[in-house]
């Protein structure tokens, strides 16, 4: 048995991962370094040269990349929102209250065999799944989350919203179309009824609402209601508020309205026949729907990023300046945190029996979290985009948050009663809204 | 879709690296339209234009177990329905044939799971009234209080079930909470959970004991309140009241032609029950309502087993409060062997009478055992009520029927 066979064998699981990670990483990074001083002149170049092509490429991976963990969050705030309401504990075994559930849900979906039925139409069913996600997520791009931070800063940022969110209907009718089962051949025709019908009060809520701000940048839209909350269109459009958030629902399929699932009817829809990442696909995007729906009801009525109160007094913080100190920079990171744990575990060595190590372990500790509160403290008074993005994500859960308590309460409407509503209610409400508006902004700018 | 694959070409071989299975499977789909073997069935699958077969069930999420029901659909309208019986078939009553009268208890129990008490106590009263046993009042009092908490510990399930069907995931879990302390409390009454066995001939397996006592006390002090709460969730629920009202109405007269029984008849106007109609045990001397309601929907049958739980806890309280001292067991020979003749002992249960039929040969054994479920005789009203309806009613209709597939298909 040669040498490296028998260290192989003394090694404990950690120390193998380790093993084969290190080298890998070593690799790579040597690579990755070779790579930027022969390639770095010529990329930066390019770079320079196509800025929105770069910037649209860097827009559509932080989408996809925050659609992620968003479907994560949401999927854990419905199982356990859920599980309380109902009076059930919900998961607590995986990560911190059970936060990583649907984390390794994930994993599971991704472990599972991806099978295709016989009899199916290959092609479609395959292209089903990517639509909607896609679809879905593409919707992301233009919603402004903070001041400056946006995907795209589109001018018809509306008519772009709906064109990605009417994918979504194609979607879902390939999967149930393609499926070769009749539960998803019933699911794929109710979402294309129900959702090419809700897409129309859905749309036609925000006329009023571009018809007062003039713009259909949804950028524009969230710097018209800046101020406070009283700038907010929702007092201005209260109507069209309550018709979105109705055809909203629908539009993301969450009870009231998720007749395509009908899991006590249809099984399981259009997804019936689906299994593995496809299903898992579907899964997410429904997920990330709901988010979307609540952060374009956070957009359009709720002032987007803006703060419900304007912070009264002027913050002027002391501007940094770290490259001014030079070497007392240096000296500083160096000195900081070895100085700072020493501070704060003073007082417990002082005053308790404890022993010194332990001591130093909760000064470390103390010394962290005072940092990061220290470092998040001058983000939210030195960024507005950190501000933006904390009112923006809080708002938007808060709608999250109706959303599974909706889910939690409320039983199915049925088909008929469903278009019905869309046609016999929402519409003319929504035609009504249009006109009110327009009459009051004519006849004030008279 | 209907045109039956013939190949070509000479046969391919698997044997060919070439030909894949899935290939040759793929063009050989056929869908398989049964042919009729009755008249109504050869009228059921013939396909008119625009018509289409869906297969519902065995193992539907919506058909309470395992019954599989054929809906012929015009797009999401349910022109006809055909139920298919027969999946949980374990040949119970010719179980109970062989085996001696105490044993055939046992048999009868899993017929209606969700409510077993029932299950023992029409067949044991047949074979009392066989044998000729006087059981003690005691027992009596036992037996009334043990299956008026099975009936409600079943109710509640059907109330949340039917929120399920209807897509309310909430009300079944808090359902689930009333039926759970419900089963611990009979669980320390009788030992079981589910299939209590606990009806003996001539009385009841044990006394009354302390676990059980402080378990339905502590119950009853808040049962009424809590059942009212959870069913709150859904009276006032907008969206299934106008799902279920005005669903699947059930006359009067169609009831008696059915012969229907239970809740479903008292839900469309007929004050029948049988603890009033043909008293048994002691409900004679029990003050209690048969609550009636006259619409004879899905929203009717819902709420009336609402109120019926009302009375349910009159029941038990009175119980509590009557309850004799004495014997719960009659004086029986080791060897039960009845005189020839034959019995017929019908109960209230929670879904409608519930009846055995016996005959006895003189020998240790019954002769012939018949029992009358009342899950089989509702179940055949799907198909007079379902059609006209969209596909999601069809899971409205057959909640509010509360047919239990264990005791349908015996």
């Amino acid at each position: 048995m040669t040498m490296a066979a028998v260290t192989w064998q003394r090694l404990r699981p950690v120390g193998r991962l380790l093993a084969v990670l290190v080298p890998i990483l070593l690799a790579l990074g040597l690579v990755s370094v070779g790579a930027i001083i022969l390639a770095g002149p010529l990329a930066a170049g390019f770079v320079g040269d196509n800025v929105p092509l770069v910037r649209f490429v860097a827009a559509v991976t932080a989408v996809i990349l925050l659609s992620i963990p968003t479907a994560f969050i949401v999927i854990f705030l419905e199982l356990k929102v859920i599980a309380r309401m109902n009076l059930r504990i919900g998961p607590e075994r995986v990560g911190p209250y059970g936060g990583a559930m649907s984390v390794v849900h994930g994993l599971k979906v991704l472990a599972k065999e991806d099978f295709t039925p016989l009899g199916v139409d290959v092609t479609v069913f395959t292209m089903a799944p990517i639509v909607t996600f896609v679809g879905a997520i593409m919707t992301m791009l233009v919603i402004p989350f903070a001041p400056g931070l946006f995907g795209l800063d589109l001018n018809i940022g509306l008519l772009y919203l709906f064109a990605m969110s009417g994918l979504t209907v194609v979607g879902l009718l390939m999967a149930g179309w393609s499926s070769f089962n009749k539960y998803s051949l019933l699911g794929g025709l109710r979402s294309a009824a129900q959702m090419v019908s809700y897409e129309i009060p859905l749309t036609l809520s925000l006329v009023g609402i571009v018809l007062l701000a003039g713009t259909m940048s949804l950028n524009q839209l969230v710097l018209g209601q800046s101020g406070s909350f009283l700038d907010w269109n929702i007092w201005k459009q209260p109507l069209a508020f309550l018709i979105f958030f109705i055809a909203g629902t629908a539009e993301a399929n969450r009870t009231p309205f998720d007749l395509t699932e009908a899991d006590s009817e249809l099984v399981g829809g259009f997804a019936t026949e689906y299994s593995g990442m496809r299903f898992g696909f579907f899964f997410f995007a429904e997920y990330v729907n709901v988010f979307i729906v609540s952060a374009l009801l956070v957009t359009f009525f709720l002032g987007g990023w803006t703060a419900p109160i304007a912070w009264p007094f002027a913050v002027t913080m002391p501007s940094l300046d770290p490259l001014g100190l030079g070497v007392g920079l240096l000296l500083g990171i160096a000195a900081l945190p070895v100085v700072g744990t020493l501070i704060l575990a003073a007082p417990f060595w002082l005053s308790s029996k404890i022993t010194t190590l332990q001591a130093l372990v909760i000064g470390f500790i103390l010394f962290n979290v005072v940092a990061v509160g220290l470092v998040i403290g001058y983000a939210f008074v030195s960024f507005d985009w950190v501000v933006g993005l904390f009112w923006f994500f809080a708002k938007a859960y808060a709608f999250v948050f109706l959303f599974i308590w909706m889910r939690a309460t409320l039983p199915r409407v049925r088909i008929d009663q469903l278009m019905g509503f869309a046609w016999k209610w929402l519409l003319p409400a929504a035609l009504l809204n249009i006109f009110v508006t327009a009459a009051a902004i004519t006849i004030v700018s008279k | 879709m209907t045109t039956a694959h013939t190949p070509a070409g000479p046969h391919a071989s698997l044997d060919d690296p070439g030909v894949r299975i899935e290939d040759i499977l793929r063009e050989s789909i056929v869908e398989a339209v049964p042919v009729g073997r009755t008249e109504r069935q050869a009228e059921f699958y013939t396909l008119r234009d625009g018509e289409m077969l869906l297969n519902m069930g065995p193992h539907h999420p919506a058909t309470h177990g395992v019954l599989r029901v054929v809906l012929k659909i015009d797009g999401e309208r349910v022109v006809d329905i055909d139920p298919v019986l027969g999946y949980l078939h374990r040949g119970v009553e010719k179980l109970c044939e062989n085996a001696d009268y105490h044993q055939a208890i046992c048999y009868t129990d899993p017929l209606e799971y969700i409510s077993s008490l029932f299950c023992e106590w029409a067949p044991v009263m047949a074979f009392e009234k066989l044998l000729d046993v006087q059981v003690p009042r005691r027992a009596e009092y036992i037996r009334v209080m043990a299956t008026e908490l099975n009936r409600i510990a079943s109710h509640v399930l059907t109330m949340g079930f039917f929120a399920l069907d209807l897509g309310g995931i909430t009300p079944v879990l808090y359902g689930f909470i009333e039926r759970d302390e419900i089963m611990e409390m009979l669980a320390s009454l009788t030992g079981q959970k589910l299939l209590f066995n606990y009806m003996r001939i001539g009385g009841v397996n044990g006394d009354l004991n302390h676990d059980f006592l402080s378990r339905l006390g502590d119950w009853m002090s808040h049962a009424a309140r809590q059942i009212e709460a959870n069913a709150g969730l859904m009276n006032e629920n907008e969206i299934l009241v106008r799902r279920a009202r005005g669903l699947g109405v059930l006359d009067g007269d169609t009831c008696l032609r059915m012969a229907v029984t239970g809740p479903n008849i008292r839900a469309s106007g007929l004050p029948f029950d049988v603890r009033r109609s043909h008293p048994y045990s002691i409900f004679p001397e029990l003050d209690f309502d048969i609550p009636t309601r006259n619409e004879g929907d899905c929203l009717a049958r819902y709420l009336l087993r609402v109120d019926e739980v009302k009375q349910s806890l009159r029941i038990i309280d009175q119980c509590l409060h009557q309850m004799p001292d004495g014997p719960v067991m009659a004086k029986l020979p080791r060897l039960v062997r009845p005189r020839p003749g034959r019995a017929f002992a019908a109960v209230e249960g929670p879904r409608g009478m519930y009846a055995a039929y016996v005959i006895s040969d003189g020998t240790d054994q019954p002769f012939r055992m018949r029992i009358h479920d009342p899950s089989f005789v509702h179940l055949q009203l799907v198909t007079l009520l379902t059609p006209g309806n969209l596909v999601a009613d069809t899971m409205a209709i057959m909640a509010s029927l509360d047919p239990v597939m264990g005791g349908v298909d015996k």
